[in-house]
């Protein structure tokens, strides 16, 4: 009775495909290894191009502020090959992994957005900043999501830089941050969005209109701006909104 | 206005710079929206749904009306709009897609639970029984319900939807390996389910294949399982079966004490080992009862109604 069981004859089988699924995780946890050391590039990246940006604020527009942010945009487009590339031997795993550079993609989607907008005035398209970082949408995409949520990101830096702008002397600013911004508001509203993150983003977009709204409104009041009647039509549609 | 320029300007931004005229083209682009949007709720069978089209379209609206009086500025912002709807189109079909996703892993979650019930019914006399229907109902499982969410899940990205479909899969590895257990006394391998699945949709489609993490975390849940069945088939007097569960049990968390550290996101999982390792503390324990006590045990075989306390063991179903 006492005799213990043969160290069970169940374990051939089992203890094989364990000692699989050991050397599976073990691979996948080295891939994963890789990807965070190049997100941790990617982030100081990240930091280094938006502290270089947040120079905008200091003064009025400076070509030279923008082409050394600039920069950094080439370094993002260089680590975002390489986590291609890692990615490239797991294929099909894209989701799993995403979680780990999913928040360094916003901000670098934000940054090169707030740059894209100075240069232009205009919104980079999701394909078009696919194509300034780099990114090949069969293997290596930009998820829209991610992307969207860059540009919530960057909505919450333009009021801060109307504010700036004026004070630097640019009373035209506040109008064209408003412009974009209500444009930028109104064709997020056509989105279906879940409960998620970036509906709560979104919802954080009006508080950045209406800030905007106001400083526009403060130098309109006192006749600082360049005043021509259109301006005055998107501030009352704003309103409407 | 001539209807023809009126056309015209509605087809071509570029041009559109007096305001009224503006205006229309607004209006027909509003109209042309809105009738495409009846047209894809009037396709939609499910009400939910409907009403989901139905009140986009309504947020639709009312984006659309404040701009037909801002856009006599601009004509370059068209193209925003329509990468936004692109964007629109992506997130309602991703939504759409969860819901179903979903929808198809609480069937699966719901009756591979009763599949476990149906094991637990257990007992001496009637186990071919029990077994045969259990496996029955596990077949009728996979092919009704895992089939439906295999098939939702064809080429797609798995790990994108993966928190939709988890606990699902992780129940129905249970009842799986549950079956097999009781039925061989083996452990079903990851391997085979996932052949099982195969079939279950067109190859060439690349089904649903489960991944390692859920099928780890569905041998958590297995264990739990087995506890219950181990304490039942005591109180039978299978005392034989019950320490064939042991040592089962024994070599599952030995196994993983080894994977848990390598796993992916292991909070769950590190839960789940401790809760194993109080199921395995309660099997060995029972098992030790029986052990030391066999022979005063014996005679309460008789007794209709089970009575565990002897076990030193008073909540079971904890």
């Amino acid at each position: 009775m006492a005799t213990p069981p043969p160290p069970s004859c169940v374990s051939a089988s089992l203890e094989k495909q364990f000692e699989d699924f050991r050397v599976q995780l073990d691979e996948t946890a080295s891939v994963r290894e890789r990807i965070r050391a190049v997100v941790m590039e990617m982030a100081a990246t990240v930091r280094l191009m938006n502290a270089r940006l947040l120079l905008v604020h200091h003064s009025l527009p400076n070509p030279d502020v923008l082409e050394k942010a600039r920069a950094q945009a080439g370094v993002l487009k260089g680590l975002f090959g390489r986590l291609a590339e890692i990615l490239r031997e797991c294929p099909g795993q894209y989701y799993r992994f995403h979680g780990d550079w999913r928040c360094e993609t916003q901000t670098a989607v934000s940054l090169i957005e707030f740059l894209h907008w100075l240069d232009t005035g205009s919104l980079l398209m999701h394909p078009e900043a696919e194509k300034i970082l780099g990114l090949d949408p069969s293997e290596f995409g930009l998820d829209i999501e991610d992307y969207l949520i860059g540009l919530c990101f960057m909505s919450n830096e333009l009021p801060r830089y109307a504010v700036n702008q004026v004070t630097a002397g640019d009373y035209d600013c506040p109008r064209k941050v408003l412009k974009f911004l209500t444009d930028l508001h109104a064709s997020f509203r056509m989105l279906n969005l879940r409960n998620d993150f970036l509906r709560k983003k979104f919802d954080g977009m009006k508080y950045d209109l209406r800030r905007v709204e106001e400083v526009y409104y403060d130098v309109k009041i006192r006749g600082l701006g360049s005043g021509d009647s259109d301006t005055r039509r998107g501030r009352q549609v704003t309103m409407n909104q | 206005m001539d209807p023809l320029l009126k056309m015209t300007s509605g087809r071509n931004p570029v041009e559109g710079v007096g305001g009224g005229r503006e205006l229309k083209r607004q209006m027909l682009m509003l109209y042309a929206a809105c009738s495409q949007r009846l047209s894809s709720s009037l396709m939609a069978t499910k009400p939910q749904r409907l009403h989901q089209i139905a009140s986009g379209a309504s947020i639709l609206g009312s984006g659309k009306k404040p701009r037909a009086m801002t856009t006599s500025t601009a004509t370059s912002d068209s193209p925003m709009r329509e990468e936004f709807a692109k964007y629109t189109d992506y997130l309602n079909q991703l939504n759409d897609k969860r819901e179903r996703v979903v929808k198809a892993s609480r069937d699966v979650t719901m009756n591979s639970k009763k599949v476990i019930f149906q094991v637990h019914r257990m007992s001496k006399g009637n186990r071919e029984d029990v077994l045969a229907k259990a496996e029955n109902d596990l077949a009728a499982v996979t092919d009704q319900y895992m089939s439906k969410l295999v098939k939702e899940l064809d080429g797609t990205d798995f790990w994108k939807l993966r928190r939709a479909y988890t606990f699902a899969v992780q129940e129905y590895v249970e009842a799986a390996t549950l079956c097999r257990f009781c039925k061989a006394g083996t452990l079903l391998n990851l391997a085979e389910i996932n052949a099982s699945l195969l079939s279950l949709s067109d190859e060439s489609l690349e089904p649903l294949q489960i991944n390692v993490l859920d099928y780890l975390l569905g041998l958590a849940d297995l264990t739990g399982e087995l506890m219950r069945l181990a304490i039942g088939r005591i109180s039978d007097g299978e005392v034989e079966y019950a320490e064939k569960i042991c040592r089962f049990v024994r070599d599952i968390y030995r196994e993983l004490t080894l994977l848990v550290p390598l796993m992916d996101d292991n909070f769950e999982m590190k839960k789940k080992m401790d809760t194993m390792l109080q199921s395995l503390v309660k099997i060995e324990n029972a098992c030790f009862s029986v052990h030391v006590r066999g022979s005063e045990y014996i005679p309460l075989l008789g007794s209709s109604d089970p009575n565990y306390s002897f076990l030193g063991l008073p909540d079971l179903e904890s």
